[in-house]
């Protein structure tokens, strides 16, 4: 992954994250392959765990704890509503940006 | 390096006996594993300056679930922390600073700029006297 990329995504992969926890509840392996596919090849699981672990210190999603055959309780999580808000934000966030950075790139505002 | 500063979590028995056990944990992960989460361990300990024995000890055991878990999803150490160890500590960390020292030096500069730059009529870069932006 390039400088620009790993700088970028250090701003817009928590939206990421929550993103890919809309569809549907999920714990931080499954997360981080489901990326990994979508070409976000280079991405650390312990990041995106990292960033898990900040949403639910923040209280957006809530978490069960399941029981798996190997090894330890996995840890799902699944968006609430302070999530889906917080989600919102972002995507308003996103939409600006990427609306002022186009017309910057057609040639000024 | 664990012997100095556990010495430093003042008075928590508590504390000790979750920092024992997170070390009793992390000797049954898989050798790779286990020199990973002492080298994060080690990092941390320096990074975060962390002074509070629970946060530090809830950070630890934060750590330690996803080797574990990545241990038994047979995650290779590389993908578990990238190729960046330092960015994914660097992250990792900032979810606990509430427990850092520095914070409270951040508290102070936010208030000393806070009085510095007071609205006050006729005070040094107050909004009245045209030297703010």
């Amino acid at each position: 992954m390039g400088r620009q990329m790993t700088e970028m995504l250090k701003g817009t992969l928590e939206g990421i994250v929550l993103a890919v926890l809309v569809m549907r509840p999920a714990y931080g392996y499954e997360i981080t392959a489901w990326l990994r596919e979508q070409g976000f090849s280079d991405i650390a699981e312990g990041t995106v765990y990292a960033l898990l672990v900040r949403f639910e210190q923040r209280g957006l999603v809530d978490v069960e704890k399941v029981p798996s055959q190997k090894g330890p309780p996995r840890k799902v999580y699944r968006l609430n509503a302070t999530g889906h808000e917080y989600l919102e934000e972002f995507w308003r966030t996103w939409s600006f940006l990427t609306e002022r950075l186009e017309q910057l790139r057609q040639g000024g505002g | 390096m664990a012997a100095g500063w556990i010495e430093q979590l003042t008075g928590s028995f508590k504390d000790k006996k979750r920092y024992r056990d997170y070390k009793a944990r992390s000797r049954q992960l898989p050798g790779s594993y286990r020199e990973a989460v002492e080298a994060l361990d080690r990092y941390l300990m320096y990074r975060g300056l962390i002074t509070d024995g629970d946060v530090l000890v809830s950070m630890l055991g934060d750590l330690l679930d996803l080797f574990e878990q990545g241990a038994a999803n047979g995650t290779p150490v590389r993908e578990l922390v990238g190729e960046d160890p330092v960015e994914f500590a660097e992250v990792f960390v900032r979810n606990y600073s509430e427990g850092q020292w520095i914070n409270k030096e951040r508290e102070r500069l936010i208030r000393a700029i806070d009085r510095a730059a007071d609205d006050r009529p006729g005070a040094p870069g107050s909004a009245g006297d045209g030297q703010t932006l």
